[in-house]
């Protein structure tokens, strides 16, 4: 328990200086914000493999935690979690997920060497090894370790609704479920961007996510405050971010009411930003992969002479300090 | 309080002495390297104070001026941020020592040389010149500053009168050239004695110009900027062996320079991925071999060390050894990749190894030995239950920089509270010594200090709870061949120098 209050406040504290790194002089340094990814990594690895049953879900109450594990990663979430949304949910599960965004699961799922890392690393090797698998089928997977830190209070669309990693296009960081706003609101808010918000205090129409890759159908069946893939999407991490110091005090205090919840919070917070180098801010044009793949080689064309904060670069350096960093 | 004339027309004046000092020993020091640190005592030479209030004036600033200028420096209350030193290194000879700051400025000090009648001045460093080098940019494509703290200065070998350095900030380098001027011309045809041109119908007679003597004269003149060519942060330069070519890293990218082109510059390793999302390491520091002009190596935040060989091929992002050492799994935290990121690398003069500073230890490696260091040293083991708190207010990314000895036989790092220590390779001896103000008296013996870890603390011991972590002594030097040495704390400089029994 204690290790995932640490890990917890560890957590906070990253975020923190992501965050205040946007506004020092001489730009981001690269070096200290890959670090602090490290340490965001960890934290994360360790809050999600804390065996801490009661803590992960309210209405799972009896749901035991660690032992869903190994089986998760296997098969795709048990029975128990829920069944995840079918693929049609989202408006654009499209091609299988691309390259670029493998490693990012896999880099978060992998790192850990300890036992409780274990489950969640297979996890990861079975999204890596599955290049040519269904989107869905590799989604499941991937939501199969998260789902154990998710609030998932009230089923499976509210689950599905948040973590949309897994095979999708590099659209904008919008992570707004298609759909599943009504439910968003009415459940405990898993939102991604916020680490330990009361529940109370998050806005049911806020968007889910800072910086996660959404598909394009995810951008277009949000609710409508969450805007097209683009500049606008920015400004969600800056305002969680922005949140987050004043949300960690206040969730500190609330620990005990709000614990799925923030948990859920922090979980899935710790899961965007934890990955490190994760495409969380793919910034695409106007959406699609091919877009943003060809913005890949923007940044490498353009690399002499720029620093950072220009859009692909920004990407280049740390996908969700640029979005910090775009404010 | 005595303010010392100016000896030198330097163009700003920037020092103030703080008393007369003692020289340690009348006779000239001895080559005190085989003496080590453990049976040498340490005493303070002198400590220089670089104040805000520096106006670069011209170089025809005539004495008075100066007086009015030295007249208004104030200690320690006009330290600002721009005052912090970060980056101190000696020249071949140790004659110079050269300074870099937050602000941007150059400050190169002088070793006071031995005469008969000053017998008592000889191994104090002056002010020899001050220059700006770098002023802050912004990049208005980026909307972002470019800071102009001088991260690292370099030395070249010198080759005729004049002495050349090269200063970087975090995007651009600059070579420059240090010279004196003594004479100076007289007797223009065209111009009067205040330079005022002549009216050439007034002229019946030529004459030969000839160069008369006049009061030395220091200054500093940027010969070239290499600029351009980073698009992440400057963290290392390196002269080479061969003083043709010098190299530059920052996080990602090594380039390779020719002193005379300034205009492009040859990339030898980039560690950039073609995904910045599988991004797991930056490059933290390099240096080139001191001996072989076509080996060098570079660190990385994951703890490893590469040496690279020129000859292999034209990027060297193969290396031709690898430096790790595995990891203690008892010792797993949070923060272990932070603690094992190494912020600095250095040769030792003889070229056979290698000493590595990270976080918490310094550790020497030998270049035929891959898989673990021969030596580790533990700097200051007691914080290692204390990362969390100085994860919290930064410290835990603090770049110490570590330093070998003339002789390769004593090596030397900071920690905090103006804490320095060195450790002797041979006696096995380790001594923690502080830069503090309370020991600036002249000639006054530094006393070995101790870290009580727990338990019972001693009178003179200072517990851990107790360290001040916002004085942190990051960058040191030592004087190549003598005992000298000189450590910065946050503005202050302080030269000791190992008393000779």
């Amino acid at each position: 328990m204690e290790f995932k209050l640490e890990a917890h406040r560890i957590v906070s504290i990253s975020l923190g200086k992501i965050y205040n790194s946007r506004v020092q002089r001489g730009g981001i340094k690269l070096h200290k914000n890959l670090l602090v990814s490290l340490v965001l990594r960890s934290a994360r690895q360790v809050y999600l493999s804390d065996p801490c049953p009661g803590l992960y879900l309210a209405g799972h109450p009896g749901a035991p935690a660690p032992p869903q594990q190994p089986e998760e990663s296997a098969a795709g979430p048990p029975a128990g979690w829920g069944e995840p949304p079918p693929p049609a949910g989202r408006a654009a599960w499209p091609e299988p997920e691309p390259q670029p965004e493998r490693p990012a699961v896999p880099e978060v799922l992998r790192a850990g060497d300890s036992e409780p890392a274990a489950t969640v690393t297979a996890a990861g090797d079975t999204l890596q090894g599955g290049e040519a698998e269904a989107p869905e089928a590799a989604w499941r997977r991937v939501e199969g370790p998260r789902e154990t830190a998710v609030g998932g209070a009230g089923g499976p669309a509210e689950v599905s609704g948040v973590f949309p990693e897994g095979p999708e296009a590099a659209r904008g960081p919008c992570g707004c479920p298609p759909g599943d706003e009504d439910k968003l609101s009415a459940a405990p808010r898993v939102d991604g961007c916020r680490a330990s918000r009361p529940a109370a205090a998050e806005p049911p129409a806020s968007p889910p996510v800072c910086a996660r890759k959404r598909g394009a159908g995810w951008v277009g069946g949000g609710p409508a405050d969450c805007p097209a893939p683009g500049s606008t999407p920015l400004k969600k991490p800056r305002r969680n971010s922005e949140e987050q110091p004043g949300g960690a005090a206040a969730a500190a205090e609330e620990e005990e009411e709000e614990e799925e919840m923030e948990t859920g919070n922090v979980a899935n917070l710790i899961s965007i930003f934890g990955s490190s180098f994760s495409g969380l801010l793919r910034k695409s044009p106007g959406g699609g992969r091919e877009e943003a793949e060809g913005e890949e080689s923007g940044p490498e064309a353009a690399e002499p002479g720029q620093i950072c904060c220009d859009k692909p670069v920004l990407r280049d350096i740390n996908p969700w300090s640029t979005a910090i960093v775009a404010f | 309080m005595v303010l010392q004339p100016a000896e030198r027309h330097c163009g700003d004046w920037s020092h103030r002495r703080l008393g007369p000092w003692c020289s340690p020993t009348g006779s000239p020091a001895p080559l005190s390297c085989e003496t080590g640190c453990g049976e040498g005592t340490w005493i303070l030479v002198c400590r220089l104070l670089v104040p805000t209030q520096v106006s670069l004036l011209s170089m025809e600033e005539d004495i008075d001026t100066r007086k009015i200028n030295n007249s208004f420096l104030r200690d320690h209350s006009y330290a600002t941020e721009a005052d912090i030193i970060s980056t101190v290194e000696f020249n071949h000879t140790g004659e110079l020592l050269a300074t870099g700051d937050k602000g941007g400025r150059v400050v190169i000090f002088q070793r006071e040389q031995e005469s008969k009648n000053q017998v008592h001045r000889r191994g104090e460093y002056n002010v020899y010149s001050t220059f700006q080098s770098h002023e802050p940019e912004f990049d208005y494509l980026k909307s972002l500053e470019i800071e102009e703290k001088i991260n690292k200065i370099r030395w070249l070998p010198q080759q005729n009168a004049a002495y050349f350095l090269l200063s970087t900030n975090d995007k651009t380098v600059k070579l420059w050239k240090v010279s004196e001027r003594d004479k100076r011309p007289e007797g223009y045809n065209l111009k009067d004695e205040e330079g005022r041109l002549r009216d050439p119908a007034t002229i019946t007679t030529l004459r030969v110009p000839v160069l008369r003597p006049m009061d030395l004269m220091v200054e500093a003149t940027p010969r070239r900027v290499f600029a351009n060519a980073h698009t992440y942060h400057i963290n290392s330069i390196s002269v080479n062996s061969d003083y043709e070519t010098y190299m530059s890293a920052d996080d990602l990218r090594i380039n390779l320079w020719n002193f005379e082109i300034t205009n492009q510059s040859f990339n030898i390793v980039d560690i950039k991925p073609a995904n910045m999302e599988e991004l797991t390491e930056v490059i933290t520091a390099a240096e080139f071999h001191p001996h072989h002009c076509n080996t060098f190596v570079y660190s990385s935040s994951k703890g490893t060390i590469r040496l690279c060989d020129m000859r292999a091929s034209a990027l060297c992002d193969r290396h031709t050894k690898f430096f790790e050492e595995p990891e203690d799994p008892s010792n797993r935290s949070f923060f272990s990749e932070i603690i094992s990121s190494i912020s600095d690398v250095k040769f030792s003069h003889s070229g056979r190894c290698i000493m590595t500073r990270d976080y918490l230890t310094v550790k020497v490696w030998d270049l035929n030995m891959e898989n673990r260091p021969v030596e580790t040293y533990q700097v200051h083991d007691y914080l290692r239950s204390k990362l969390c708190s100085l994860y919290e207010n930064d410290c835990i990314f603090d770049k110490f920089e570590c330093v070998w000895n003339g002789s390769d036989s004593v090596i030397m790092t900071g920690s905090y509270n103006n804490f320095f220590r060195m450790f002797d390779r041979n006696t096995k001896r380790d001594v923690t010594l502080e830069a503090s103000r309370e020991n600036s008296k002249p000639r006054a013996i530094l006393k070995p200090r101790k870290v009580c870890v727990g338990g019972k603390r001693r009178k003179d011991e200072i517990s851990v709870d107790s360290l001040d972590f916002s004085k942190k002594i990051l960058h040191t030097a030592w004087h190549p061949s003598e005992n000298i040495i000189a450590v910065a704390a946050t503005n202050n400089l302080y030269i000791f120098q190992d008393k000779v029994n």
